[in-house]
Protein backbone atom coordinates (compact mmCIF):
# COMPACT_ATOMS: atom_id res chain seq x y z
CA UNK A 1 0.00 0.00 0.00
CA UNK A 2 2.66 2.85 1.60
CA UNK A 3 6.48 1.88 1.22
CA UNK A 4 9.30 4.60 2.16
CA UNK A 5 12.55 3.41 1.36
CA UNK A 6 15.24 5.77 2.62
CA UNK A 7 13.15 8.90 1.68
CA UNK A 8 14.88 12.67 2.55
CA UNK A 9 13.01 15.78 2.15
CA UNK A 10 14.36 19.08 2.08
CA UNK A 11 12.16 22.24 1.06
CA UNK A 12 14.25 24.32 -1.99
CA UNK A 13 17.58 24.70 -0.63
CA UNK A 14 17.44 24.64 3.08
CA UNK A 15 18.15 21.47 5.18
CA UNK A 16 16.96 17.99 5.33
CA UNK A 17 13.64 18.00 7.63
CA UNK A 18 13.25 14.58 6.83
CA UNK A 19 15.98 12.03 6.86
CA UNK A 20 16.03 8.23 6.01
CA UNK A 21 12.44 7.82 6.26
CA UNK A 22 11.62 4.03 5.74
CA UNK A 23 8.32 2.10 6.66
CA UNK A 24 5.83 0.23 5.21
CA UNK A 25 2.27 0.42 5.66
CA UNK A 26 0.18 -2.18 5.35
CA UNK A 27 -3.60 -2.06 3.48
CA UNK A 28 -6.13 -1.77 5.93
CA UNK A 29 -3.58 -0.87 8.84
CA UNK A 30 -4.52 2.11 11.39
CA UNK A 31 -1.21 4.07 12.05
CA UNK A 32 -0.72 6.92 15.20
CA UNK A 33 2.30 9.42 13.56
CA UNK A 34 3.54 11.79 16.39
CA UNK A 35 6.13 13.49 17.78
CA UNK A 36 7.14 16.99 19.07
CA UNK A 37 6.78 20.50 17.48
CA UNK A 38 8.85 20.69 14.57
CA UNK A 39 9.81 16.87 14.01
CA UNK A 40 8.42 16.59 10.68
CA UNK A 41 5.22 15.39 10.87
CA UNK A 42 3.36 18.04 8.25
CA UNK A 43 6.24 17.43 5.86
CA UNK A 44 5.77 13.38 6.15
CA UNK A 45 2.10 14.21 5.58
CA UNK A 46 3.00 16.32 2.68
CA UNK A 47 4.74 13.56 1.43
CA UNK A 48 2.03 10.59 1.72
CA UNK A 49 -0.18 13.31 0.17
CA UNK A 50 1.54 13.55 -3.28
CA UNK A 51 1.82 17.26 -2.14
CA UNK A 52 5.51 17.07 -2.43
CA UNK A 53 7.87 15.56 -3.79
CA UNK A 54 10.69 13.69 -1.82
CA UNK A 55 14.47 15.22 -2.49
CA UNK A 56 15.60 11.64 -2.26
CA UNK A 57 15.10 7.93 -1.67
CA UNK A 58 11.97 5.70 -2.98
CA UNK A 59 7.94 6.29 -2.21
CA UNK A 60 5.78 3.58 -3.40
CA UNK A 61 1.78 4.23 -3.39
CA UNK A 62 -0.89 1.96 -4.58
CA UNK A 63 2.34 0.24 -6.28
CA UNK A 64 3.42 2.44 -8.35
CA UNK A 65 6.79 4.75 -7.75
CA UNK A 66 5.88 8.36 -7.50
CA UNK A 67 8.79 9.68 -9.09
CA UNK A 68 8.11 7.96 -12.36
CA UNK A 69 4.78 9.24 -12.08
CA UNK A 70 3.95 11.50 -15.26
CA UNK A 71 2.08 14.07 -14.26
CA UNK A 72 -0.99 13.96 -15.65
CA UNK A 73 -1.21 10.29 -13.52
CA UNK A 74 -1.23 12.60 -10.02
CA UNK A 75 -4.52 13.37 -9.85
CA UNK A 76 -5.69 9.63 -10.36
CA UNK A 77 -3.40 8.81 -7.76
CA UNK A 78 -4.44 11.78 -5.42
CA UNK A 79 -8.21 11.02 -5.50
CA UNK A 80 -7.19 7.40 -3.90
CA UNK A 81 -5.95 9.24 -0.92
CA UNK A 82 -7.87 11.37 1.43
CA UNK A 83 -6.67 14.53 3.61
CA UNK A 84 -8.16 15.79 6.49
CA UNK A 85 -6.21 19.17 7.18
CA UNK A 86 -4.90 20.65 10.09
CA UNK A 87 -6.75 24.05 9.59
CA UNK A 88 -9.87 22.16 7.31
CA UNK A 89 -9.40 24.17 4.08
CA UNK A 90 -12.79 24.13 3.60
CA UNK A 91 -14.17 27.32 0.61
CA UNK A 92 -15.62 29.61 2.42
CA UNK A 93 -17.88 30.22 -0.38
CA UNK A 94 -19.40 27.25 -0.85
CA UNK A 95 -21.63 25.57 1.21
CA UNK A 96 -20.90 22.18 3.72
CA UNK A 97 -22.92 20.05 0.94
CA UNK A 98 -20.97 21.80 -2.01
CA UNK A 99 -17.46 21.52 0.01
CA UNK A 100 -18.29 17.47 0.57
CA UNK A 101 -19.22 17.47 -3.04
CA UNK A 102 -16.10 18.88 -4.68
CA UNK A 103 -13.99 15.86 -5.07
CA UNK A 104 -17.10 13.55 -7.04
CA UNK A 105 -17.27 17.01 -9.41
CA UNK A 106 -13.85 16.56 -9.81
CA UNK A 107 -13.58 13.80 -10.73
CA UNK A 108 -16.61 14.30 -13.10
CA UNK A 109 -19.49 12.50 -11.25
CA UNK A 110 -23.18 13.20 -12.11
CA UNK A 111 -25.14 16.18 -10.68
CA UNK A 112 -27.78 13.33 -8.96
CA UNK A 113 -25.32 10.89 -7.76
CA UNK A 114 -23.00 13.45 -6.23
CA UNK A 115 -26.28 15.12 -4.29
CA UNK A 116 -27.67 12.02 -2.85
CA UNK A 117 -24.54 10.84 -1.46
CA UNK A 118 -23.39 13.61 -0.05
CA UNK A 119 -26.64 14.21 2.09
CA UNK A 120 -26.26 10.78 3.42
CA UNK A 121 -22.73 11.16 4.35
CA UNK A 122 -22.89 15.10 5.97
CA UNK A 123 -26.24 12.70 7.83
CA UNK A 124 -23.71 10.10 9.21
CA UNK A 125 -20.77 12.67 9.95
CA UNK A 126 -23.72 14.16 12.41
CA UNK A 127 -24.13 17.07 10.08
CA UNK A 128 -28.02 16.46 8.23
CA UNK A 129 -29.19 19.83 9.24
CA UNK A 130 -26.21 21.97 8.64
CA UNK A 131 -26.07 20.79 4.25
CA UNK A 132 -26.73 24.29 3.38
CA UNK A 133 -24.37 26.23 6.27
CA UNK A 134 -21.23 27.72 5.05
CA UNK A 135 -17.78 27.19 6.90
CA UNK A 136 -17.86 30.75 8.64
CA UNK A 137 -21.28 29.63 10.62
CA UNK A 138 -20.06 26.35 11.54
CA UNK A 139 -18.27 25.56 14.96
CA UNK A 140 -14.63 24.33 14.54
CA UNK A 141 -15.80 20.87 15.41
CA UNK A 142 -18.34 20.93 12.69
CA UNK A 143 -15.83 22.12 9.85
CA UNK A 144 -13.91 19.36 10.78
CA UNK A 145 -16.53 16.63 10.11
CA UNK A 146 -17.12 18.76 7.10
CA UNK A 147 -13.68 18.32 5.66
CA UNK A 148 -13.53 14.36 6.81
CA UNK A 149 -16.36 14.06 4.92
CA UNK A 150 -14.60 16.00 2.18
CA UNK A 151 -11.69 13.54 2.64
CA UNK A 152 -14.08 10.42 2.32
CA UNK A 153 -16.60 10.83 -0.12
CA UNK A 154 -14.37 9.34 -3.21
CA UNK A 155 -14.10 6.29 -0.61
CA UNK A 156 -9.91 7.18 -0.75
CA UNK A 157 -7.85 4.08 -0.31
CA UNK A 158 -5.63 6.11 2.20
CA UNK A 159 -6.82 8.48 4.78
CA UNK A 160 -4.38 11.38 5.99
CA UNK A 161 -5.50 13.24 9.03
CA UNK A 162 -3.30 16.03 10.51
CA UNK A 163 -4.22 16.92 14.06
CA UNK A 164 -7.68 15.97 13.29
CA UNK A 165 -8.66 16.67 16.90
CA UNK A 166 -7.00 19.83 18.09
CA UNK A 167 -9.83 21.78 17.55
CA UNK A 168 -12.33 19.85 19.18
CA UNK A 169 -13.35 19.03 22.95
CA UNK A 170 -12.25 15.74 24.05
CA UNK A 171 -15.85 14.13 23.83
CA UNK A 172 -15.54 15.46 19.97
CA UNK A 173 -12.25 14.39 19.37
CA UNK A 174 -13.19 10.70 20.73
CA UNK A 175 -16.29 10.62 18.11
CA UNK A 176 -14.56 11.79 15.61
CA UNK A 177 -11.96 8.87 15.84
CA UNK A 178 -14.38 6.42 16.46
CA UNK A 179 -15.45 7.32 12.46
CA UNK A 180 -11.66 6.90 11.86
CA UNK A 181 -12.33 3.45 12.96
CA UNK A 182 -15.41 2.93 11.31
CA UNK A 183 -13.66 3.87 7.92
CA UNK A 184 -10.85 1.61 8.81
CA UNK A 185 -12.78 -1.57 9.27
CA UNK A 186 -14.29 -1.05 5.83
CA UNK A 187 -10.46 -1.38 4.46
CA UNK A 188 -9.44 2.51 4.04
CA UNK A 189 -5.84 2.73 5.51
CA UNK A 190 -5.57 5.79 8.32
CA UNK A 191 -2.75 7.94 9.24
CA UNK A 192 -3.69 10.02 11.70
CA UNK A 193 -1.08 12.61 13.12
CA UNK A 194 -1.44 13.90 16.25
CA UNK A 195 0.69 15.50 19.48
CA UNK A 196 -2.40 13.79 21.75
CA UNK A 197 -0.29 11.03 23.49
CA UNK A 198 -3.51 10.44 25.58
CA UNK A 199 -5.36 9.86 22.86
CA UNK A 200 -2.87 7.54 20.91
CA UNK A 201 -2.68 5.76 24.17
CA UNK A 202 -6.62 5.19 24.20
CA UNK A 203 -6.79 3.80 20.84
CA UNK A 204 -3.46 1.41 21.13
CA UNK A 205 -2.73 1.47 17.28
CA UNK A 206 1.07 1.49 15.91
CA UNK A 207 2.77 4.28 16.16
CA UNK A 208 5.21 6.23 13.92
CA UNK A 209 7.13 8.23 16.41
CA UNK A 210 9.29 11.32 14.60
CA UNK A 211 12.30 13.81 15.97
CA UNK A 212 15.03 15.67 13.92
CA UNK A 213 13.58 14.55 10.92
CA UNK A 214 14.12 10.72 11.67
CA UNK A 215 11.65 8.17 12.18
CA UNK A 216 11.18 5.54 14.84
CA UNK A 217 8.62 2.84 15.47
CA UNK A 218 7.30 2.70 19.46
CA UNK A 219 5.45 0.79 21.33
CA UNK A 220 2.78 2.62 23.58
CA UNK A 221 4.84 2.37 26.32
CA UNK A 222 7.89 3.90 25.00
CA UNK A 223 6.39 6.90 24.30
CA UNK A 224 7.03 9.96 26.20
CA UNK A 225 4.22 11.16 28.85
CA UNK A 226 4.23 14.84 27.16
CA UNK A 227 6.16 16.29 24.79
CA UNK A 228 8.41 19.53 25.68
CA UNK A 229 8.55 22.78 24.41
CA UNK A 230 12.54 22.05 23.51
CA UNK A 231 10.96 18.69 21.74
CA UNK A 232 10.63 14.85 22.73
CA UNK B 1 -22.04 29.82 -23.72
CA UNK B 2 -21.84 30.62 -20.02
CA UNK B 3 -20.24 27.35 -19.71
CA UNK B 4 -17.39 28.62 -21.29
CA UNK B 5 -17.38 32.20 -20.18
CA UNK B 6 -19.07 31.41 -16.67
CA UNK B 7 -17.62 32.01 -13.22
CA UNK B 8 -15.08 30.41 -11.32
CA UNK B 9 -17.05 28.27 -8.77
CA UNK B 10 -14.20 27.28 -6.37
CA UNK B 11 -11.75 29.90 -6.99
CA UNK B 12 -13.63 33.08 -6.78
CA UNK B 13 -11.84 35.06 -9.20
CA UNK B 14 -14.63 37.72 -9.11
CA UNK B 15 -13.95 39.03 -6.16
CA UNK B 16 -10.32 39.44 -7.11
CA UNK B 17 -9.40 43.14 -6.23
CA UNK B 18 -6.09 42.79 -8.90
CA UNK B 19 -8.68 42.11 -11.82
CA UNK B 20 -11.16 44.74 -11.16
CA UNK B 21 -9.24 46.99 -13.56
CA UNK B 22 -8.88 45.08 -16.48
CA UNK B 23 -11.79 45.36 -18.24
CA UNK B 24 -11.23 49.53 -18.03
CA UNK B 25 -7.80 48.33 -19.46
CA UNK B 26 -9.01 46.22 -22.25
CA UNK B 27 -11.63 48.41 -23.25
CA UNK B 28 -8.74 51.60 -23.60
CA UNK B 29 -6.75 48.81 -25.98
CA UNK B 30 -10.09 47.44 -28.15
CA UNK B 31 -10.61 51.48 -28.48
CA UNK B 32 -7.09 52.20 -29.66
CA UNK B 33 -7.27 48.82 -32.37
CA UNK B 34 -10.51 49.61 -33.56
CA UNK B 35 -8.86 52.96 -34.63
CA UNK B 36 -6.49 51.24 -35.78
CA UNK B 37 -8.48 48.80 -38.10
CA UNK B 38 -10.59 51.86 -39.08
CA UNK B 39 -7.51 53.43 -40.67
CA UNK B 40 -6.12 50.04 -41.94
CA UNK B 41 -9.15 49.10 -43.85
CA UNK B 42 -10.40 53.19 -45.11
CA UNK B 43 -7.02 52.85 -46.54
CA UNK B 44 -6.77 49.98 -48.02
CA UNK B 45 -10.11 50.83 -49.95
CA UNK B 46 -8.89 54.62 -50.91
CA UNK B 47 -5.90 52.88 -52.40
CA UNK B 48 -7.89 49.99 -54.06
CA UNK B 49 -10.48 53.33 -55.71
CA UNK B 50 -7.10 55.36 -56.67
CA UNK B 51 -5.73 52.53 -58.25
CA UNK B 52 -9.15 51.54 -60.33
CA UNK B 53 -9.86 55.04 -60.51
CA UNK B 54 -6.65 56.34 -62.45
CA UNK B 55 -5.91 52.89 -64.01
CA UNK B 56 -9.59 53.56 -65.51
CA UNK B 57 -9.49 56.87 -66.74
CA UNK B 58 -6.55 57.91 -68.84
CA UNK B 59 -5.33 61.74 -69.85
CA UNK B 60 -3.68 62.13 -73.33
CA UNK B 61 -1.77 65.73 -73.49
CA UNK B 62 -0.95 67.49 -77.06
CA UNK B 63 1.71 69.56 -76.41
CA UNK B 64 0.67 73.09 -77.50
CA UNK B 65 2.68 74.37 -80.28
CA UNK B 66 1.56 78.08 -82.07
CA UNK B 67 2.75 76.76 -85.50
CA UNK B 68 0.63 73.53 -85.49
CA UNK B 69 -2.73 72.51 -86.16
CA UNK B 70 -3.59 71.69 -82.79
CA UNK B 71 -7.20 70.74 -83.57
CA UNK B 72 -6.06 68.49 -86.56
CA UNK B 73 -3.69 66.66 -83.85
CA UNK B 74 -6.62 66.23 -81.36
CA UNK B 75 -9.21 64.89 -84.41
CA UNK B 76 -6.15 62.32 -85.41
CA UNK B 77 -5.06 61.05 -81.74
CA UNK B 78 -8.93 60.57 -80.80
CA UNK B 79 -9.54 58.66 -83.87
CA UNK B 80 -6.48 56.33 -83.11
CA UNK B 81 -7.33 55.94 -79.80
CA UNK B 82 -10.70 54.93 -80.86
CA UNK B 83 -9.78 52.41 -83.06
CA UNK B 84 -7.52 50.42 -80.40
CA UNK B 85 -8.66 47.78 -78.88
CA UNK B 86 -9.41 48.35 -75.28
CA UNK B 87 -10.19 51.48 -75.63
CA UNK B 88 -13.80 52.48 -74.40
CA UNK B 89 -14.24 56.03 -75.26
CA UNK B 90 -11.99 58.71 -76.45
CA UNK B 91 -13.24 62.26 -76.26
CA UNK B 92 -11.06 65.23 -76.83
CA UNK B 93 -11.73 68.45 -73.82
CA UNK B 94 -12.22 71.14 -75.34
CA UNK B 95 -10.68 74.41 -74.82
CA UNK B 96 -13.25 76.23 -72.75
CA UNK B 97 -13.52 72.83 -70.10
CA UNK B 98 -9.87 73.04 -70.13
CA UNK B 99 -9.57 76.62 -68.90
CA UNK B 100 -12.26 76.07 -66.44
CA UNK B 101 -10.64 73.05 -64.64
CA UNK B 102 -7.68 76.30 -64.32
CA UNK B 103 -9.75 78.95 -62.99
CA UNK B 104 -9.59 77.70 -59.57
CA UNK B 105 -5.71 78.03 -59.58
CA UNK B 106 -5.73 81.41 -61.36
CA UNK B 107 -8.55 83.05 -60.97
CA UNK B 108 -11.78 84.23 -63.16
CA UNK B 109 -10.55 87.07 -64.56
CA UNK B 110 -6.81 85.82 -65.69
CA UNK B 111 -6.27 86.06 -69.67
CA UNK B 112 -6.42 82.33 -70.04
CA UNK B 113 -6.82 82.66 -73.86
CA UNK B 114 -3.08 83.66 -74.25
CA UNK B 115 -1.46 80.73 -72.25
CA UNK B 116 0.37 77.84 -74.05
CA UNK B 117 -2.09 75.24 -72.85
CA UNK B 118 -2.02 72.27 -73.67
CA UNK B 119 -5.09 70.09 -75.60
CA UNK B 120 -6.29 66.86 -73.48
CA UNK B 121 -8.34 64.00 -74.48
CA UNK B 122 -9.97 61.88 -72.02
CA UNK B 123 -9.94 58.11 -72.53
CA UNK B 124 -11.36 55.62 -71.01
CA UNK B 125 -9.91 52.05 -70.40
CA UNK B 126 -12.29 48.82 -70.81
CA UNK B 127 -12.62 46.79 -68.04
CA UNK B 128 -10.53 43.55 -67.49
CA UNK B 129 -8.74 44.55 -70.73
CA UNK B 130 -4.98 44.20 -70.97
CA UNK B 131 -3.90 46.75 -72.78
CA UNK B 132 -0.39 47.83 -73.11
CA UNK B 133 -0.30 51.13 -71.96
CA UNK B 134 3.42 51.48 -73.13
CA UNK B 135 3.20 50.68 -76.40
CA UNK B 136 -0.29 53.00 -77.00
CA UNK B 137 2.17 55.65 -75.99
CA UNK B 138 4.82 55.11 -78.14
CA UNK B 139 2.14 54.60 -81.23
CA UNK B 140 0.44 57.99 -80.26
CA UNK B 141 3.72 60.03 -80.38
CA UNK B 142 4.89 58.54 -83.70
CA UNK B 143 1.31 58.94 -85.11
CA UNK B 144 0.58 62.58 -83.50
CA UNK B 145 3.98 64.75 -82.63
CA UNK B 146 3.55 66.07 -79.34
CA UNK B 147 0.94 63.86 -78.15
CA UNK B 148 1.96 61.83 -74.89
CA UNK B 149 -0.32 59.43 -72.56
CA UNK B 150 -0.40 60.20 -69.23
CA UNK B 151 -1.02 56.86 -67.45
CA UNK B 152 -1.04 59.15 -63.72
CA UNK B 153 1.18 56.45 -62.94
CA UNK B 154 4.60 58.25 -60.86
CA UNK B 155 2.10 59.76 -58.85
CA UNK B 156 -0.42 56.64 -58.29
CA UNK B 157 2.79 55.29 -57.00
CA UNK B 158 3.55 57.82 -54.78
CA UNK B 159 0.37 57.70 -53.11
CA UNK B 160 0.01 53.74 -53.22
CA UNK B 161 3.75 53.86 -51.29
CA UNK B 162 2.39 56.30 -48.74
CA UNK B 163 -1.35 54.71 -48.20
CA UNK B 164 0.88 51.16 -47.55
CA UNK B 165 3.12 52.86 -45.15
CA UNK B 166 0.22 54.18 -42.99
CA UNK B 167 -0.91 50.58 -43.54
CA UNK B 168 2.18 48.83 -42.16
CA UNK B 169 2.02 51.43 -39.42
CA UNK B 170 -1.69 50.79 -38.47
CA UNK B 171 -0.67 46.65 -38.53
CA UNK B 172 2.20 47.53 -35.81
CA UNK B 173 -0.10 49.41 -34.04
CA UNK B 174 -2.58 46.10 -33.77
CA UNK B 175 0.61 43.91 -33.12
CA UNK B 176 1.42 46.72 -30.54
CA UNK B 177 -2.39 46.53 -29.01
CA UNK B 178 -2.05 42.72 -29.02
CA UNK B 179 1.14 42.57 -27.62
CA UNK B 180 0.30 45.43 -24.64
CA UNK B 181 -2.84 43.13 -23.88
CA UNK B 182 -1.39 39.62 -23.38
CA UNK B 183 1.23 41.27 -21.00
CA UNK B 184 -1.26 43.09 -18.98
CA UNK B 185 -3.11 39.77 -18.87
CA UNK B 186 -0.11 37.68 -17.68
CA UNK B 187 0.78 39.77 -14.64
CA UNK B 188 -3.28 39.85 -14.05
CA UNK B 189 -3.43 36.22 -13.95
CA UNK B 190 0.03 35.53 -12.02
CA UNK B 191 -1.46 37.75 -9.35
CA UNK B 192 -4.63 35.56 -9.74
CA UNK B 193 -2.25 32.21 -8.82
CA UNK B 194 -0.12 33.90 -5.53
CA UNK B 195 -3.83 34.97 -4.42
CA UNK B 196 -5.45 31.30 -4.78
CA UNK B 197 -2.29 29.40 -4.21
CA UNK B 198 -4.37 27.52 -1.23
CA UNK B 199 -6.88 26.91 -3.07
CA UNK B 200 -5.21 25.71 -5.93
CA UNK B 201 -3.49 23.47 -3.91
CA UNK B 202 -6.80 22.14 -1.88
CA UNK B 203 -8.03 21.49 -5.77
CA UNK B 204 -5.14 19.60 -6.56
CA UNK B 205 -5.24 17.40 -3.32
CA UNK B 206 -8.46 16.62 -3.89
CA UNK B 207 -7.85 15.21 -7.04
CA UNK B 208 -8.48 18.33 -10.22
CA UNK B 209 -6.12 18.13 -12.87
CA UNK B 210 -4.67 21.14 -14.43
CA UNK B 211 -6.48 21.68 -17.41
CA UNK B 212 -10.16 22.04 -14.22
CA UNK B 213 -7.97 24.74 -12.75
CA UNK B 214 -6.79 26.57 -15.91
CA UNK B 215 -10.68 26.15 -17.50
CA UNK B 216 -11.79 28.41 -14.36
CA UNK B 217 -8.96 31.16 -14.79
CA UNK B 218 -9.18 31.31 -18.85
CA UNK B 219 -12.71 31.58 -18.73
CA UNK B 220 -13.27 33.97 -16.20
CA UNK B 221 -10.71 36.46 -17.98
CA UNK B 222 -11.93 35.77 -21.30
CA UNK B 223 -15.31 36.92 -19.76
CA UNK B 224 -13.50 40.03 -18.72
CA UNK B 225 -11.21 41.08 -21.54
CA UNK B 226 -15.23 40.21 -23.84
CA UNK B 227 -17.15 42.79 -21.51
CA UNK B 228 -14.05 45.03 -21.41
CA UNK B 229 -13.71 45.13 -25.28
CA UNK B 230 -17.54 45.85 -25.62
CA UNK B 231 -17.52 49.33 -24.47
CA UNK B 232 -14.19 50.44 -26.25
CA UNK B 233 -15.81 49.01 -29.34
CA UNK B 234 -18.82 51.24 -28.94
CA UNK B 235 -16.75 54.15 -27.99
CA UNK B 236 -14.71 53.91 -31.26
CA UNK B 237 -17.51 53.22 -33.49
CA UNK B 238 -19.26 56.62 -32.16
CA UNK B 239 -15.76 58.42 -32.44
CA UNK B 240 -15.89 57.14 -36.17
CA UNK B 241 -19.33 58.37 -36.90
CA UNK B 242 -18.44 61.74 -35.43
CA UNK B 243 -14.97 62.14 -37.28
CA UNK B 244 -17.01 61.54 -40.60
CA UNK B 245 -19.51 63.79 -39.87
CA UNK B 246 -16.74 66.23 -39.03
CA UNK B 247 -15.20 65.00 -42.53
CA UNK B 248 -18.66 65.24 -44.26
CA UNK B 249 -19.61 68.70 -43.04
CA UNK B 250 -16.17 70.36 -44.59
CA UNK B 251 -16.46 71.58 -48.11
CA UNK B 252 -13.68 70.04 -50.41
CA UNK B 253 -12.15 68.59 -47.69
CA UNK B 254 -8.72 67.14 -47.91
CA UNK B 255 -9.32 64.34 -45.94
CA UNK B 256 -11.24 61.10 -47.19
CA UNK B 257 -13.97 60.07 -44.48
CA UNK B 258 -13.59 56.67 -42.75
CA UNK B 259 -15.27 53.84 -45.10
CA UNK B 260 -14.51 50.52 -43.77
CA UNK B 261 -16.37 47.95 -46.43
CA UNK B 262 -17.56 44.91 -45.38
CA UNK B 263 -14.40 43.21 -44.51
CA UNK B 264 -13.37 46.19 -42.34
CA UNK B 265 -16.91 45.95 -40.27
CA UNK B 266 -16.44 42.16 -39.73
CA UNK B 267 -13.33 42.81 -38.67
CA UNK B 268 -14.64 45.66 -36.22
CA UNK B 269 -17.44 43.09 -35.02
CA UNK B 270 -14.92 40.04 -34.67
CA UNK B 271 -12.90 42.31 -32.23
CA UNK B 272 -14.19 41.64 -28.66
CA UNK B 273 -14.31 37.63 -29.44
CA UNK B 274 -10.57 37.59 -30.71
CA UNK B 275 -9.59 39.42 -28.08
CA UNK B 276 -11.69 37.05 -25.70
CA UNK B 277 -10.08 33.84 -27.34
CA UNK B 278 -6.26 35.83 -27.71
CA UNK B 279 -6.88 35.90 -23.49
CA UNK B 280 -7.96 32.38 -22.88
CA UNK B 281 -5.40 31.23 -24.74
CA UNK B 282 -2.84 33.58 -23.08
CA UNK B 283 -4.39 32.60 -19.40
CA UNK B 284 -4.25 28.58 -20.38
CA UNK B 285 -0.87 28.78 -21.47
CA UNK B 286 0.34 30.92 -18.63
CA UNK B 287 -1.90 28.76 -15.49
CA UNK B 288 -0.83 25.67 -17.23
CA UNK B 289 2.83 26.39 -16.76
CA UNK B 290 2.87 27.75 -13.63
CA UNK B 291 0.83 25.10 -12.37
CA UNK B 292 3.44 22.42 -13.92
CA UNK B 293 6.29 23.89 -11.86
CA UNK B 294 3.72 22.87 -8.95
CA UNK B 295 3.71 19.01 -7.87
Amino acid sequence: MVRFENVGMRYGLGPEVLRDISFHLQPGSFHFLTGPTGAGKSSLLKLLALSHRPSRGLITLFNKEVSSLARDDLPAMRRKIGVVFQDFRLLDHLSALENVALPLKIAGAKNSQIYQHVAELLEWVGLGRQVDAKPPTLSGGEKQRVAIARAVINRPQLLIADEPTGSMDAEMGLRLMYLFQELNKIGTTVVVATHDLGLIKRFGNPVMFLKDGMLTTRKQDELPSQFSRDGG
Amino acid sequence: MMQIIGKSAELQLEKDVSTRYLPVVIAAMIFLAALAIGGLFSLSNAISDWSATLTGNLTVEIAFDPTADLDKKVTDAVELLSKTPGVAAARAIEQEETLKLLEPFLGRNAALGDLPIPRLIEVIIDEDSAIDLAALNEKLGEAVAGARLDIHRPWLDKMVLLGRSVQILAAAIMLLIGAVTVIIVIFAVRTGLIMHAEVIQVLHLIGARDQYIAEQFQNYFARLSFLGALPGLIVAIIVMFIFNFLVGSLEASMLPPLSLGVEGIIALLLLPLMVALLTRFTVRRVVLGSLERMM
